[in-house]
């Protein structure tokens, strides 16, 4: 028995049109192995087949430089000493992987010193605010404005881990989209990427839909039907940017979020990579690179 | 409704319902996938693209669905579940892709009316349930008894270990995943039962308690991370792993794309997860 069809996924040439740039790839997002690169390199060889299939153009991790952003003191010790290891999946992907470095709102001299370090004289393109872990701190914190102030300077993108969580949230340092909307509400020039949408997305498009400076990321939630079509009715397609949470969400549950929804074609090539482009414009210019 | 494979296909063809079939299909021939996991009518919570049921059968066969094993969304909130089942089954007459499940709720009195009901009026090959909104555990007796009941008409059992993630519930309606830990035990004391566990995502320590089971099934709609099914087939068996959308509240692209081009399995695992387990678990033939 011959089986041969596309099964729910669009053509490689509809999937090459859409131009995919992936706003929110996690390889082994939590601790790249205590070598410093080789799980976080494993998770990126485990995800090909996928980037593959989808035919992604682009794919922006979030790396972790040695500024308290995981609980391995020594790993930390060591992103700090070789920073050859933070490059070396650019190094070795260079054609495919975009990076932002996660952020620790806890450790504001270090967070600081790490915006000149690698968007001022470095590779990386802007920031992850986590919603876990030692470096997540709430967007609403003081902390956050000399960093947001920072990243502004330097022309970086800014990605804030966003939940909603029935029952509340899973640590202190977790943001939701409406606090989301009151950091942005200090900074109306700075754009800023509420990932998940909220997870809990009814309430997230609504929490940010008066925040113009606010764009909703896709990723991190199960594929619930409905979602990018609400998003775009209410807040156009021109704030929803796709994230693929790839190894460890699937390129079913997310891509399809964009290539099935009931939206027109020209929405789905503005979710699926040109927002992203655009909000990455000013840092690529700003290191002299194309986007 | 009990519609044997051949003569589904006879039917559709008749119909002028095949154009959704592979090109050169034939009764011998056509591949066709089986969604174990779809659900009819409205969602309790808010309104979902695929509501309809004619536009959710457009949708299912475009991509390819030959035959889907319908739940009804009114089973986890109604206790009329014998208005329920009649619903359902009057909304998949007509509809030869539809395999109505009907909803089964051992906590409501004459619950075993209902479970004969759905075999014998309804003639339905499987019955689906919902500890979590129904509020009984997996170790209760009367989830025992109704998994030998279903065994001795030739029902099959769906579980719904969950219907949506816990983080995301309406707050005042929210309901923590089924406790499958007792599952294990229970189904290998009742012989011949068929239970297949629909919308779990599987959790490796509750995983290898089920391997040995082989009454126990799975579905594919919660199965995420690039390689989720993948692992879970090489886990539990091919053989135990059937193909399921969570249609309509979940978008039936997503666990399509991830079995059909995401897992990278073979061919033949494939048409086995797609096609011949859900066959099997119905009780019909799989060649």
């Amino acid at each position: 028995m011959k089986i041969d069809g596309q099964f729910g996924l669009p053509s490689r040439e509809e999937l090459e049109s859409y131009r995919i740039w992936d706003s929110y790839f996690t390889p082994s997002h939590s601790h790249p192995g205590k070598d410093g690169s080789s799980l976080l390199l494993a998770d990126i060889e485990k995800s090909k087949r996928a980037l593959e299939v989808g035919r992604f153009e682009k794919a922006c991790f979030f790396a972790h430089v040695g500024i308290g952003t995981t609980t391995d003191a020594e790993l930390e010790t060591l992103l700090r000493e070789k920073p050859e290891l933070v490059l070396e999946p650019l190094d070795r992907y260079p054609d495919l992987l975009l990076g932002m470095i996660q952020m620790n709102g806890n450790d504001l001299a270090s967070s600081l010193a790490a915006l000149d370090q690698w968007l001022g004289d470095g590779p990386m393109l802007g920031v992850y605010f986590p919603g876990g872990g030692p470096g997540a701190m709430t967007c609403t914190h003081p902390n956050m404005e000399p960093l947001i102030e920072k990243i502004a300077e330097l022309d970086g993108v800014i990605m804030q881990h966003t939940w909603f969580k029935t029952g509340g949230k899973q640590g202190p340092g977790e943001s939701t989209p409406a606090e989301l909307a009151e950091l942005a509400a200090k900074f109306p020039d700075q754009k800023f990427l509420c990932a998940h949408a909220g997870g809990e997305w009814e309430q997230g498009i609504r929490a940010v839909r008066d925040s113009p400076n606010i764009l909703i990321e896709t990723s991190g939630f199960d594929a619930t039907a409905g979602f990018v079509e609400m998003g775009v009715r209410e807040l156009g397609a021109e704030r929803i940017v796709f994230g693929s949470h790839l190894p460890s969400r699937s390129l079913g549950t997310e891509l399809a979020k964009v290539t099935a929804a009931e939206i027109p074609e020209a929405a789905r090539k503005q979710i699926l990579g040109a927002n992203f482009r655009a909000l990455l414009a000013p840092a690529f210019r700003r290191k002299g690179r194309a986007v | 409704m009990r519609m044997k494979r051949r003569e589904f296909i006879r039917t559709a063809l008749a119909t002028g319902a095949a154009a959704w079939l592979p090109v050169g299909a034939s009764e011998d021939s056509a591949f066709q996938l089986v969604d174990s996991n779809v659900s009819l009518f409205d969602w309790p919570f808010r309104k979902l693209p695929l509501d309809e049921t004619s536009v959710l059968m457009e949708k299912l066969r475009s991509l390819g669905v030959g035959q889907a094993f319908a739940g009804s969304y009114e089973g986890l909130f109604h206790r009329d579940l014998p208005a329920v089942n009649h619903r359902l089954a009057k909304e998949s007459t007509g509809v030869p892709e539809l395999l109505p499940i009907g909803s089964v709720n051992p906590d409501l009195p004459a619950w075993r009316e209902v479970l004969r009901s759905c075999a014998e009026d309804h003639e339905m090959r499987g019955i689906r349930l919902h500890p979590n909104y129904h509020g009984y555990t997996l170790d209760d007796p009367r989830f025992r008894e109704l998994l030998e009941r279903a065994a001795e008409i030739g029902l099959f059992v769906q579980l719904a270990a969950t219907m949506e993630d816990r983080r995301t519930q309406n707050s005042i309606a929210a309901v923590p995943d089924v406790d499958l830990t007792p599952l294990p035990t229970v189904v290998a004391a009742v012989p011949g039962v068929r239970v297949q566990v629909l919308n779990w995502r599987p959790r490796m320590a509750e995983l290898e308690s089920m391997k040995d089971v082989s009454g126990i099934h799975f579905d594919t709609a919660r199965v995420d991370g690039t390689d989720g099914i993948e692992q879970l087939q090489k886990v539990v068996s091919p053989d135990r792993v059937l193909f399921g959308s969570g249609a309509h509240f979940l978008i039936p692209e997503a666990s399509l794309i991830r079995l059909m081009h995401e897992s990278g399995l073979e061919e033949e695992i494939l048409e086995k997860i797609a096609q011949t387990n859900s066959v099997r678990l119905r009780g019909g033939n799989p060649a």
